[in-house]
């Protein structure tokens, strides 16, 4: 019986392949891109999954109040983690941990270590990051010790065994010990890290007093609790124990820190605290929707399309029961060839997802998975959503074909009832209407992207060449020395450039009643040239100038966004009042034009700039766009004769500033592409559709033409009905984009308003899909030959 | 074998109400070959798909066997439609995406008969039927004779007690036609029971008795033999 069905089956798909094709492939590529997507999220979702104590894991961050404003710094003071060990019973570790950029040097080998951590003792003990040599227990234990990651070794060492070999921390001065190697980090973790130093080598030899620090932030601090701990009650002692440690400074500062416990787990997705590595749940949802979506049109398709077919099947069903069959034996057959189709779909898409991984893995800017092959397991679920959408989507189709009456069908005299009809219209609505949500949803993502790359951000980004001296004692002779290069335009040094990170001052400000006022600012260190070079214009007084004396020692210039928060309604009401910044007192020389020294996903803050030489380690260089190769090398040779310990690495400031908006981009381009599958899903189904029921109307077509009908009175007789479904479709996805784009575009500082065109866009863009799929098959039926159509029958 | 009392059969639309089956009583013996003849829409199709066990009439009686069916469910219907009764169309009905051998052994196995004896009968079969040589071509490659012989193999295989026959020459010429006669006389004599609906006066004289009706009731019986 089996192999019956099977046969008849495969007789089916065959004899029919366009649709079969159009089935096969709709469903293939529904399932693989639901397959990446649902490949996509876990990963997403395995951030810090892999350490054994994960669920005891906390981060500890902090909220601290002003009388301004509140900061959400990423973790506590340096003090609290080493007080916290011997204060609580219930924490069984803390680890600090802060990131650097150290020069690391092995003989002549030498790299700037971008990714380099100081962590606690306990580091190797609280995360599940193997050590292949070296004792976790104790690899941290003294100063100026290092693990590397497998690959950073290699570099340094070879094959040789590092452990017990020494490299040279060239910035410190100092030389380190290797104590052991750990395995490469994995890339769904949130600490990232090539090699991790002993933070003794900070509290013992750098910075004897940190740990009794309660007002010096920016470490993260992870504590381990015990099983069983209720983290919640712990929370609640936290207050009473940094009133106890600190309370004094607290009240003089007029600062008063909150501590939170952030559960490891959830850190990745669900916490803003992160550093440029960081997830967002909310795309975590909207893609597994999109996904959920996918699928569903793809299921859809199956349906219309199955049912669509009853017709031609009715007359085998008729004689099956006819010559014998039961309706059970019928509906088993009829979902058997659903199934047939899943499995068939399924081995597609295995293919299919295999050869897109490698550029899905690209589009998402990680490799989410190395080999889908990698993890029976997932393939095993693949298998079973197949056999699953099978059954699903063909018991509708199933019940249907088996309640078929031989009688009737057998006579010829079947109709398709109305139920089918408006069942299938229902289903062709809903697939258009998730996918001209999709595309509205599109343009608008990426008409955000655009108006961000193309908003005047108040400051030049073009042409900027970036170098980190790491504070090379040679860095003002190199700047001397390049400025001296023909298409060297300018050149200046800062503690930041825009885009990227910045200090935060504890401040006081003569505000509007000329009280000092507390705040935390923004700073950024520069150099006389520094506003020039970056054309930010001032809204008020005058930039530093090498005129003035004092212009080095007691000189700021603060940022419109900051004098509001003090009260001036005119940026010249400013000019001259007080300044008391990080032991610096002074006057406020003028007051710059607010420039995004963030992405527009935020508001402009308040910003300081001081004069600081010895803080400024960013050589920004204007260069000019003619002969950039040879400026680059002019510029390379000058680094590698003054300062040739370090490695020359630079970057441009307008890519780097883009940067910020990478998940931003891919979230758009991923959005694209699934938009697309989308559409082209539903065409498919479309088509489908439209080719049935061209060939069901064949003889009305005849008749119509015999009658004097021309053949665009028959395509559009034939479109029409299918563009009434866009319609309706187009009315109903409208409202539940704007909705979901509204509240999309409310993370975003600065953001497009919705505007009516992209409905329109929209909606024209699907009704001309619509048109061309349904046309295709109406023209073909129009211009055919009456007398053909008419003998049909 | 069949004894049928006042059965009555009424076609209901929104406005139209049409009796196909008007209080029609008969009686058909083992082993007899009766022809059903009539102007169209008399009710002979009704009549051969409440036979067949494919239709349920609204009342009277229906003894197939001496066991009362009028009123049987779906089910039990298709129980007893698959051992007992085999049917041939004047549009052959076979299933175009199976070959003449398939095509052949579909009752066999919704009959749960097992592979190699399918097999067995089946092979019987198309032998008899003469056109062994045919089985592995599908039905659209036959002309309409060997079709109607591959239909009527497949009404028979299960070697049914009774042969309901639709105008089974209806769509053939005349050789063929004859051809096709010369096998349900074959079968008769064999011992199956057969009811035809024919409009041709030349089949009707291969039965036995012939039956003629006029909307929905019996008019006349003429026997033949």
């Amino acid at each position: 019986m089996l192999k019956n069905y099977f046969k008849i089956a495969f007789r089916n798909l065959w004899r029919h392949r366009v649709f079969s094709g159009i089935n096969i492939l709709g469903l293939s590529v529904g399932m693989t891109a639901c397959f990446l997507i649902f490949l996509y999220v876990r990963f997403e979702l395995s951030y810090d999954n892999f350490h054994s104590k994960a669920d005891r894991i906390y981060r500890i961050v902090a909220d601290i109040k002003t009388p301004t404003e509140t900061m959400h710094p990423g973790g506590p003071s340096w003090a609290v983690g080493p007080h916290l060990m011997g204060g609580f019973p219930q924490v069984e570790a803390a680890v600090r941990t802060t990131g650097d950029e150290l020069l690391v040097r092995k003989g002549n080998v030498k790299f700037q270590e971008m990714n380099s951590l100081f962590a606690d003792s306990s580091f190797f003990q609280m995360f599940d990051f193997k050590l292949v040599k070296g004792n976790p227990h104790t690899a941290l234990n003294e100063p100026l010790n290092i693990v590397f990651s497998e690959s950073a070794a290699k570099k340094y060492f070879g094959n040789s065994d590092p452990v017990g070999q020494t490299v040279l921390l060239t910035g410190e001065g100092f030389t380190a010990k290797v104590t052991g190697v750990m395995k490469d980090i994995p890339e769904n973790s949130l600490i990232q890290a090539d090699m991790i130093v002993s933070m003794n080598t900070i509290t013992r030899k750098l910075n004897p007093t940190l740990n009794d620090q309660w007002g010096n932030y920016g470490n993260r601090t992870y504590v381990l609790l015990k099983p069983g701990a209720d983290a919640a009650a712990f929370t609640r002692q936290l207050p009473a124990f940094l009133e106890k440690m600190n309370g004094t400074e607290m009240k003089q500062l007029n600062m008063y820190p909150t501590l939170i416990l952030e559960k490891l787990r959830d850190a990745y997705l669900r916490s803003n605290r992160n550093d440029s590595n960081s997830g967002n749940i909310r795309n975590v949802y909207i893609f597994s929707l999109v996904a959920v979506f996918i699928l569903l049109i793809a299921c859809f398709n199956f349906i219309n399309l199955t049912t669509a077919r009853s017709a031609e099947r009715a007359k085998e069903v008729g004689i099956r029961k006819v010559v014998g069959a039961g309706k059970p034996q019928l509906i088993r057959q009829f979902i058997g060839e659903s199934v047939l189709i899943c499995v068939i779909a399924f081995f597609i898409t295995l293919g299919a997802a295999a050869l897109l991984l490698p550029s899905f893995n690209l589009l998402a800017g990680k490799t989410i998975s190395k080999g889908i092959f990698d993890n029976l397991g997932i393939i095993g679920l693949l298998f079973l959503a197949a056999t699953g959408i099978g059954l699903l989507a063909g018991i509708y189709p199933a019940l249907v074909l088996s309640s078929f009456r031989p009688v009737t069908v057998l006579k010829g005299r079947f109709a398709t009832g109305t139920k089918g009809i408006l069942l299938r219209k229902g289903l062709v609505i809903s697939q258009f209407t998730i996918s001209i949500a999709l595309i509205i949803s599109t343009i608008i993502v990426y008409s955000q992207m655009n108006f961000m790359r193309n908003q005047d951000l108040g400051f030049s980004k073009d042409q900027e060449m970036v170098i980190n001296s790491n504070g090379d004692p040679a860095k003002e002779t190199f700047m001397h020395a390049i400025a001296a290069i023909p298409n060297v335009k300018s050149v200046t040094m800062s503690s930041s450039v825009p885009g990227g990170g910045n200090m935060g001052a504890y401040s006081q400000i003569q505000n509007v009643k000329g009280e000092m006022q507390i705040a935390n600012l923004d700073l950024y260190f520069v150099d006389f040239d520094y506003l020039k070079q970056f054309d930010i214009k001032m809204a008020a007084g005058r930039m530093f100038s090498r005129e003035f004396m004092t212009d080095t020692t007691q000189a700021m210039i603060l940022n419109e966004a900051a004098v509001k928060q003090f009260g001036y309604r005119a940026p010249a009401d400013a000019v001259g009042r007080d300044f008391d910044q990080w032991g610096r007192k002074g006057k406020i020389i003028g007051v710059m034009k607010d420039f995004h020294f963030k992405s527009l996903q935020e508001e402009i803050k308040p910003l300081s700039m001081r004069i600081e030489p010895t803080g400024c380690n960013l050589i920004s260089i204007k260069v000019s766009s003619s002969h950039l190769p040879a400026t680059i090398a002019a510029i390379e040779n000058k680094w590698n004769t003054l300062i040739p310990a370090r490695p020359f690495d630079y970057f441009f400031l307008d890519e780097y500033f883009d940067k910020q908006y990478r998940s931003e981009q891919r979230f758009g381009k991923l959005f694209l592409n699934f938009a697309i599958l989308a559409i082209i899903i539903s065409c498919l189904g479309l088509l489908g559709l439209a080719s049935y029921s061209t060939m069901q109307r064949t003889r009305e077509i005849g008749i119509r033409k015999v009658l004097g009908a021309t053949v665009p009175n028959i395509v559009n007789l034939l479109s029409k009905d299918f563009l009434k479904l866009v319609a309706i479709a187009i009315l109903v996805a409208s409202p539940i984009a704007w909705f979901a784009m509204h509240n999309w575009l409310q993370d975003f500082a600065y953001r497009i308003p919705i505007a009516w065109w992209v409905f329109a866009v929209a909606a024209v863009l699907a009704v001309l899909i619509a048109l061309l799929t349904v046309s295709f098959q109406a023209i073909k039926a129009a211009v055919s030959n009456p007398v053909k159509s008419l003998r049909t029958e | 074998m069949i004894k049928i009392h006042d059965l009555e059969k009424i076609y209901r639309t929104e406005e139209v109400e049409t009796i196909a089956l008007n209080k029609l009583s008969f009686q058909v013996n083992e082993g007899e070959f009766v022809a059903v003849m009539g102007p169209s829409g008399c009710g002979k199709s009704t009549l051969l798909n409440i036979l067949g066990l494919l239709d349920d009439p609204d009342s009277g009686s229906f003894l197939f066997n001496n066991i009362e069916v009028a009123g049987f469910n779906e089910r039990k219907r298709a129980d007893l439609r698959k051992r007992n009764i085999g049917f041939v169309f004047q549009s052959f009905n076979l299933i175009d995406e199976l070959t003449v051998f398939e095509n052949v052994e579909l009752p066999l196995i919704y009959l749960g008969v097992k592979s190699d004896e399918r097999k067995k009968r089946v092979e019987e079969m198309l032998d008899k039927m003469q056109i062994m040589h045919r089985r592995n071509h599908y039905p659209q490659q036959l002309s309409g004779g060997q079709q109607q012989r591959v239909a009527v193999a497949r009404a028979v295989v299960n070697k049914p007690k009774l042969i309901l026959a639709d105008e089974p020459t209806g769509n053939l010429d005349s050789s063929n036609g004859n051809e096709v006669m010369e096998l349900l006389t074959d079968l008769n004599e064999q011992g199956t029971t057969i009811i035809m609906v024919t409009h041709s006066e030349h089949d009707a004289r291969y039965s036995h008795r012939i039956i003629r009706m006029l909307d929905g009731q019996t008019v006349t019986e003429n026997i033949l033999v």
